[in-house]
């Protein structure tokens, strides 16, 4: 790495040849205060409204806020809305994917379960999931300002669930949807962002780059479902 | 060609006057953007504050960046990344193409970069005998054509879909059709088979996070999401003015860069990458790379009214707002970077071959206004002006300043008196008679002839009556 030194080096030269920036104040003003959330009660429903309601601006669908029990049953029915027959399922964060998994099973679907890999059966696996109409996941967070959900890719929960097949459904506790994306990354922090690739998805994949005109599903997921989950104890 | 020659210029943008076609492509697309941006603009009231924020930080991290740099290096490769940094476009191409040759990979897929434009990486990996494969719509839509994008965010924006469903109907020999869904799902099913194919990925980076070492990446189609997640080798390239401290920087730029973009709130998919893949992981490369660039980005930090420019998130709308570029659009510039932005770094990234682009403007200050960084485009326009008039002319810029003042001054004093003016205005408009043709002066005798050498002006008509001014009104 000698070039290394040489480049930082020459950036060092040009910062002092380029003195300080006119017009600017260099003592590190603070950042503006933000305001992080309080989630509680009517407010949750309120934000968990407020993500749906902009995931659906950007073209999402908002399946409903469904307490634990109810969520199996409606995924089964979503699959089939879709006309799914391959579903790809990864570990919940902290819903029990295991028995939505049981439950499209017995509904005959075909599950495609992540599971760690190692390197030689990375290509097999890709394709597996890429095969699945449907792939759900869920998310550490959401935020309601936007209508983004954050998922965080891990061994048994991988980002390709959310990108290769053609749906992609997402689950959110309500409790983890937060006011504004500066919430999220106070929440979630430096150490825990470094630890895995993470991904902020607003809405199905898109592309304007045909006379800015908006097409869906370019190369991700041509929809994206949204469950929100009543924590077990409420 | 990264920048050509003035002369090319000149013709190219003549032309493109003409064009009245690629006008109407362009101000459709431009205007669809604007009316989508005053639409977030107006739902988002901290707009303006995170613009501060934002300016606030970039500057700040341009102030520091040796130390970011180092921090930065440091972190990517704790997380088990390679860093080269490249002092210019050819020690960049060199490095990308011994690794992709060292990996013998087969196929290369590329997520959208403008970086990699600039550093003309594609024609070197064709050289090498690489077909790398552009994965952004618009990317690959003009990567068929043979051209380069004519516009940072939207590449293809010259192009009509009818245009691109000819190309597609020419290369594929599809049926023809004009619809964007359709050609959209052809694209997709091409490209789809190449990714999961690929060995070899490539994305530019939209910023990095000096406190982490996480890249992140911000796009709309998952072109990058899938260049930097399946191939088994992944190469990010960026500038070295990418950097950002913390993380809790991140939201002002993100909050404000899909804004102005795209006129969306967040961009569909932002990646933050932080190494390769962990074991046991599907996604992720099993190795990756950062190239760091500089090619003359340290040159402008030299310079402290230049220093600015580099604050820039390359969002593209001072692009959709200059009323030159709405009229030419990218191709015209001859350079990979067009439009305001572009003037101004493509002299400094591509030397003196871009040193005309600066004249490229008038000045109007619509580029400052919608810039979401707060750069100061006009005078860092008006500076490059003067550091490129400066070798030609023994004029220099006091000297200017002090004509062009007294001219002023004396202009003021005829425009105190009304009458004065109207029949000088009168005298003049006689006198300028005989050169025009259309209604537009086109040549003028010296010593006004360098006015209409590059610039049409209107007629004055001498029985236009300026209203008269109320008098001895308060200022
Ligand atoms: S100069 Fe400003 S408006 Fe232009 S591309 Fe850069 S950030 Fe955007």
């Amino acid at each position: 790495m000698a070039e290394a030194h040489k480049i930082l080096a020459t950036i060092k030269t040009a910062l002092e040849a380029g003195g300080q920036p006119d017009g600017h104040n260099h003592a590190a003003a603070p950042a503006p205060a933000r305001k992080v959330a309080v989630t509680a009660g009517a407010e949750r429903a309120e934000l968990a409204t407020s993500l749906a309601r902009e995931l659906e601006a950007v073209g999402g669908k908002f399946v409903g806020i469904l307490s634990p029990d109810e969520v199996s049953n409606r995924i089964v029915l979503l699959a089939r809305e879709i006309g799914a027959t391959t579903v790809a399922i990864g570990e919940g964060v902290s819903i029990d994917m295991e028995e939505i998994g049981a439950a499209l099973e017995r509904a005959d679907f075909k599950i495609v379960k992540t599971v760690p890999v190692a390197d030689v059966e990375r290509a097999a696996m890709r394709d597996r999931v890429a095969n699945a109409e449907l792939g759900i996941a869920e998310a550490e967070y959401g935020i309601a300002s936007t209508g983004t959900l954050a998922v965080i890719s891990t061994g048994t929960r991988p980002s390709s669930l959310t990108l290769l097949p053609t749906a992609s459904l997402i689950i959110v506790q309500i409790d983890r949807v937060m006011a504004d994306l500066a919430a999220v990354l106070a929440s979630l922090g430096p150490t825990r962002l470094a630890e895995h690739r993470m991904t902020l998805i607003t809405g199905p994949s898109r592309t304007a780059d045909i006379e800015k005109r908006i097409v869906l599903g370019v190369h991700g997921p041509k929809a994206l479902h949204l469950i929100v989950v009543w924590p077990r104890d409420e | 060609m990264a920048a050509s020659a003035k002369g090319d210029f000149f013709d190219s943008s003549r032309a493109a006057v003409q064009d009245h076609e690629l006008q109407r492509k362009l101000e459709s697309a431009s205007t669809r953007h604007l009316d989508h941006f005053a639409i977030v603009k107006e739902e988002f009231p901290s707009y303006e504050d995170e613009k501060t924020a934002a300016h606030r930080i970039k500057t700040d991290a341009i102030a520091h960046l040796d130390e970011l740099l180092i921090q930065l290096t440091d972190k990517l490769q704790d997380s088990g990344c390679k860093v080269f940094f490249a002092e210019d476009a050819a020690e960049a191409r060199k490095y990308i193409v011994d690794l992709v040759k060292s990996k013998g990979a087969q196929h290369v897929v590329k997520g959208k970069s403008m970086t990699t434009e600039e550093i003309e990486l594609n024609p070197a990996l064709a050289a090498a005998g690489i077909d790398p494969v552009e994965t952004d719509l618009g990317e690959y839509i003009v990567q068929l054509r043979g051209e380069g994008p004519s516009h940072i965010i939207t590449p293809a924006i010259h192009l009509s879909k009818e245009d691109i469903g000819q190309l597609f109907t020419d290369k594929f020999g599809t049926e023809y059709t004009a619809e964007p869904e359709k050609l959209t799902a052809e694209a997709r099913e091409r490209l789809r088979a190449i990714f999961l194919a690929a060995d070899f990925g490539i994305t530019g980076v939209n910023f990095a996070i000096a406190e982490t070492g996480t890249l992140v990446v911000v796009e709309n189609e998952g072109n990058g999401r899938l260049s930097s997640s399946m191939p088994e080798t992944f190469v990010a390239v960026m500038g070295i003015e990418k950097v950002i401290p913390r993380l809790e920087d991140l939201s002002h730029f993100l909050e404000i860069l899909a804004r102005t973009a795209t006129g969306q709130k967040l961009t569909t998919y932002t990646s933050f990458i932080t190494g390769p893949r962990r074991e046991g992981e599907l996604d992720g490369p099993a190795e990756m790379h950062v190239v760091i660039l500089d090619n003359g980005r340290s040159a402008m930090l030299a310079d402290p009214v230049l220093r600015e420019a580099l604050n820039c998130i390359r969002c593209g709308a001072c692009l959709n707002v200059c009323p030159i570029y709405r009229r030419i659009g990218g191709h015209a510039y001859k350079s990979v970077y067009p439009g305001p932005i572009g003037s101004i770094v493509s002299p400094n990234l591509f030397g003196s071959a871009a040193g005309y682009l600066p004249f490229a403007s008038t000045l109007c200050g619509a580029c400052k206004d919608i810039c979401p960084v707060k750069i100061d485009i006009p005078r860092i326009l008006l500076h490059l002006r003067w550091k490129e008039t400066e070798g030609e002319h023994p004029l220099k810029w006091p000297a200017a300043l002090e004509r062009a003042r007294s001219g002023a001054r004396r202009f003021a004093g005829i425009a105190r008196h009304p009458r004065t003016a109207r029949l000088l205005g009168k005298i003049a408009a006689q006198m300028l008679k005989p050169f025009a043709h259309n209604g537009y002066l086109r040549w003028m005798p010296p010593p006004f002839g360098n006015w209409t050498k590059y610039r049409n002006f209107p007629r004055p008509h001498p029985q236009k009556r300026r209203p008269a001014p109320a008098e001895n009104q308060a200022p």
